[in-house]
């Protein structure tokens, strides 16, 4: 089958942040170089930067290789051209997260900062004129939150918002699903097999694995801070998704109590994760952390405002002042539910999800085809 | 003359190990020792040394010698160093005849010692031989003629021209074409500097025509040429019918190369929408802002490389040619730099099979790169096609870069890049007899140590008659050929070796035979105390010895190679293999 060309590519993942893919000579120091690329058996860098010169969308979105990086940055420290290698796959992950989304808004998004965070903004004004015009009785005296607030409302709420993000991740996981799998091409495998390979996803979405053997220096200690910002981020999610009856009390519980343990835990996840990251962005101080676009710090900050203003509006509480803890717990409100309705379908979040499921579906196809060989070799 | 009574020297080199490792050099001094005249026979470890050769100067001053023979390496190496050596020792220099004992004899005998010292032992026998007939024969010596002929007025021609007449030389340029400039002039912006070659060509016309020592003939032929370096003489057809005879001591052939021409089909040279690199910058010259091409703005260009290249002759490729042009590759990338610079949105593909941008052209390459041309690599074994498709051209290829996938570029056009084929010169090898490389180009002699001489002397070569050049080179090339016929010239004479033929006008019947035989119109008919007979022309001559064997009466011999010489020397290597 011969290929058309999309001569557009590489000016379609210049405004994804990949400005330095025409440097590309093809050389191959990258992909020499890559501590990942040869035990996945594949050519990346190098191959997915040949992708996008020469216009192969097609291929592009069918191809695991910009799934394994996690950009330890080795490639683009060594690139003859200083064509920044890692930096382009982290811009053809972008492009791809758009690319799944149907509702052109993570395109959006990604390349303009201005229509994100007016987004964030409208979802956050949205939240917070919900409670101005609608907010229980407030009490004075002493803090009593579930008046102000009552949980089983905010609960409804936070169960619509739930269900819509479930349906955008998961429209455009099938998206993604369509295209990875080269459309129609995806009902030939059973769906035992599916079945069969959703460990895969479960390990790599939890654990992100990969991601130890990834580059030489600190690569370890990057890891770790991912992990324990994922899990303080699970952790929130469940709490307030899961768990809020049980976790928005008006009664403050001992300091031991695991509510209280779980709480300070995700909270102390989300700071240190996100602050850690933010300094290294700061500083350039790893090759993954050079270049930052926009949706990057958008990102990193939402989620660290998150933590902040639950952190303050909870010590608020505990120093029993009222209407500081009502405006502080909509302040937290009106950032964590844009965080979560902007970031999950549309933006950096949704990483977290299409990249085990990259993987997933790559071991479906390989399971898939060893499948479909064996009664062809069989026959022969 | 008598030869026995000549006084022999003998001397033969270890070369450090060289020989003796392998031939037994006392031995061989031992059997040359016994030879007659033979007064003095020595063995030496470097006789190329300054303490040998002075060795050698007291031995022949003081045993008052009449002929030397050096037993070492080829005389490529040293025959210069040891005709110095006797001329300072007062013994003329052609008394002195080295033996090639070293690439001859022990490296090539490496496996039989007892062979190789035989041999050598044969070998400077033979040596002995010839010294013992050998005469004293002086350099001739012919004034030059402070004048240059430049064939072509191209980059290389006309910038050579300049440097003559800068140099007090008086310069005639003869052009073929009506116009001066070639290539260069037409090609439009030309690589690195990015200037326009019509400008170039412009400003060396202008700096011609305030020379007064220049005359530039257009529409103007070489059609014959006699004498030889110093002195030639070289008649013009000029376009007008007329001729006109140039007298000068030295050539410089600058007459440049052809494109290559695509078969029809090469490609799918032919159809509307592919072109030759040539054809497009024909295109580009006129060209100030985005591209239109067959009535559409030009969205997509594919550029094919190697086309005519790196290639045997085939059916599709008839014209094809095994070597590398190794400029077309930086024009490519020059060309889409201009393309880019005229409309950034065009698209622009060069499939190529190795990228040859060397030196600074490496630059244009990355530049390229960074512009937004797209490189794909193709194995020769699976050559692009070419197709037209609705009106579009459809190059399919298989992407080196990408394990072979094959994919397809719809593209408004295609450039073939084709390289530069050596121009049809026969009239001009037919009157300077000059010799074409394997691939149809000019000769020089050595590549790397004479690099625009030719085996005629006086005639030098520059530009791209030579093999494919950029502006650059060519440009440099010429000034190397201003160099060398500068040095030749400006001596006021060339000094040549003595080895003509000698014709003995007792015995010449003035039959005429040796004038058909030969090559290079060095003899002449006369007439001596009343009748027919021939002579020789010294600076004609080039003692190929052509003429010697086809002289009924055995008249003619050569100097330095008589004829007795070489029937002892094939004697003395004879008496040892009846010997052995």
């Amino acid at each position: 089958m011969t290929a058309r060309v999309d001569p557009n590519l590489h000016r379609e993942i210049a405004r994804f942040g990949g400005h330095d893919v025409d440097l590309c000579m093809n050389c191959g120091n990258c992909t020499a170089i890559c501590p990942l690329s040869e035990e996945s058996g594949g050519s990346f860098p190098r191959r997915v930067i040949h992708l996008l010169q020469v216009g192969r969308t097609e291929k592009l979105m069918q191809t695991v290789d910009p799934w394994l990086c996690y950009y330890c940055g080795e490639c683009s420290e060594s690139c003859p051209r200083d064509a920044n290698p890692g930096e382009t796959m982290m811009a053809t992950r972008r492009y791809l997260t758009a690319r799944y989304d149907w509702t052109g808004l993570a395109g959006l998004f990604y390349r303009s900062a201005a229509a994100e965070i007016a987004a964030l903004a409208l979802v956050g004004l949205f939240v917070a004129a919900l409670f101005v015009l609608f907010h229980g009785p407030v009490i004075t005296g002493h803090v009593e939150l579930n008046t102000f607030a009552p949980v089983h409302w905010v609960e409804l709420g936070d169960l619509v918002m739930a269900a819509a993000l479930t349906f955008f991740l998961l429209t455009n996981a099938a998206r993604m699903a369509w295209m990875f799998m080269g459309g129609t091409e995806m009902f030939k495998i059973s769906p035992a097999v599916y079945l069969r390979q959703v460990p895969v996803f479960l390990s790599h979405f939890f654990t992100q694995k990969r991601w130890r053997r990834c580059g030489s220096g600190g690569s370890q200690k990057r890891w770790l801070t991912h992990v324990i910002l994922v899990s303080g981020y699970l952790s929130m999610l469940t709490l307030v998704l899961v768990l809020l009856r049980w976790f928005q009390t008006d009664r403050v519980y001992a300091v031991y109590n695991p509510q209280r343990l779980w709480g300070y835990y995700a909270t102390a996840a989300l700071l240190y994760g996100t602050v850690n990251f933010m300094v290294s962005r700061w500083r350039k101080a790893d090759p993954m952390h050079r270049f930052s676009e926009a949706s990057d710090w958008i990102f990193l900050v939402m989620l660290f405002l998150t933590a902040l203003t639950g952190i303050v509006m909870h010590a608020l509480r505990i120093a029993g002042l009222p209407m500081a803890t009502y405006i502080a717990y909509v302040i937290h409100l009106a950032i964590a539910v844009p965080m979560l309705v902007v970031e999950v379908p549309f933006g950096k979040w949704a990483h977290l999800f299409y990249r085990p499921l990259a993987l997933y579906l790559t071991s479906v196809k390989e399971a898939g085809a060893s499948r479909v060989k064996a009664p062809v070799e069989a026959a022969a | 003359m008598s030869g026995e009574k000549k006084k022999i020297g003998v001397f033969i080199c270890h070369c450090g190990g060289n020989i003796s490792d392998y031939v037994d050099v006392e031995k061989v001094r031992e059997e040359a020792e016994k030879e007659p005249g033979v007064v003095l026979a020595k063995t030496t470890m470097f006789a190329c040394s300054d303490a040998a050769q002075q060795e050698m100067i007291e031995a022949i001053q003081k045993e008052n010698l009449d002929g030397i023979v050096v037993a070492s390496c080829s005389p490529k190496l040293h025959l210069y160093t040891f005709r110095a050596m006797a001329e300072r020792a007062g013994l003329n220099q052609y008394r002195y005849t080295q033996v090639n004992l070293r690439e001859q004899c022990s490296w090539s005998h490496r496996d039989d010692k007892e062979g190789a010292t035989t041999k050598g032992a044969s070998l400077v026998r033979a040596g002995i031989a010839k010294v013992r007939l050998s005469e004293s024969l002086e350099n001739s010596r012919v004034d030059t003629l402070p004048a240059v002929l430049v064939v072509g007025a191209g980059v290389a021609g006309m910038r050579a021209a300049l440097a003559l007449a800068d140099l007090g030389l008086s310069v005639h340029i003869v052009e073929t074409e009506n116009e001066p400039g070639g290539w260069t002039a037409k090609l439009g912006p030309a690589f690195p500097s990015n200037r326009d070659g019509a400008e170039l060509v412009r400003n060396l016309r202008e700096a011609i025509q305030t020379r007064q020592n220049i005359a530039l003939y257009t529409g103007a032929h070489v059609a014959e040429k006699s004498g030889s370096v110093g002195q030639f003489s070289v008649r013009v057809r000029l376009s007008s019918g007329e001729s006109l005879q140039l007298k000068v001591g030295a050539v410089i052939i600058a007459t440049g190369f052809d494109a290559y021409a695509p078969a029809k089909g090469e490609f799918g040279y032919g159809l509307p929408g592919v072109l030759t690199l040539p054809e497009f910058r024909h295109m580009l010259k006129t060209a100030r802002g985005p591209l239109v091409f067959n009535g559409r703005r030009l969205g997509t260009v594919a550029y094919l490389y190697c086309v005519g290249s790196r290639q045997e002759p085939d059916e599709g490729h008839p014209n094809a040619h095994t070597y590398c042009s190794r400029t077309c590759c930086a024009a490519a990338v020059h060309t889409a730099l201009l393309v880019n610079g005229l409309d950034p949105e065009v698209n622009q593909y060069h499939l190529f099979r190795d990228m040859r941008t060397y030196g600074k052209n490496e630059l244009l390459y990355e530049e390229a790169g960074r512009k937004g041309s797209v490189f794909v690599r193709w194995d020769p074994g699976d050559p692009p096609e070419v197709q037209e498709e609705k009106g579009r051209m459809m190059v399919r290829v298989a992407d080196l870069l990408d394990a072979g996938e094959r994919i397809e570029i719809p593209a408004d056009l295609v450039v073939l890049v084709t390289g530069m084929v050596p121009r049809p010169n026969q009239d001009l090898v037919h009157v300077f007899k000059l010799p074409l490389g394997k691939d149809g180009f000019f000769n020089e002699i050595h590549p790397k140590l004479r690099p625009v001489e030719t085996v005629i002397s006086g005639v030098f070569i520059a530009g791209a008659s030579q093999s494919p050049k950029t502006i650059a080179e060519s440009v440099a090339s010429s000034l190397a050929a201003v160099s060398k016929s500068a040095a030749l010239l400006l001596k006021g004479y060339v000094e040549l070796e003595p080895f003509v033929a000698r014709v003995d006008t007792a015995r010449c019947t003035g039959c005429n035979e040796c004038l058909a035989a030969c090559p290079y119109d060095a003899l002449e008919k006369t007439t001596e105390d009343g009748r027919q007979a021939v002579r020789v022309a010294a600076s004609l001559c080039k003692g190929g010895g052509a003429c010697v064997p086809v002289c009924p009466e055995g008249a003619i011999d050569l100097l330095g190679y008589s004829d007795s010489e070489v029937t002892e020397m094939i004697d003395a290597l004879a008496r040892e293999a009846v010997h052995a």
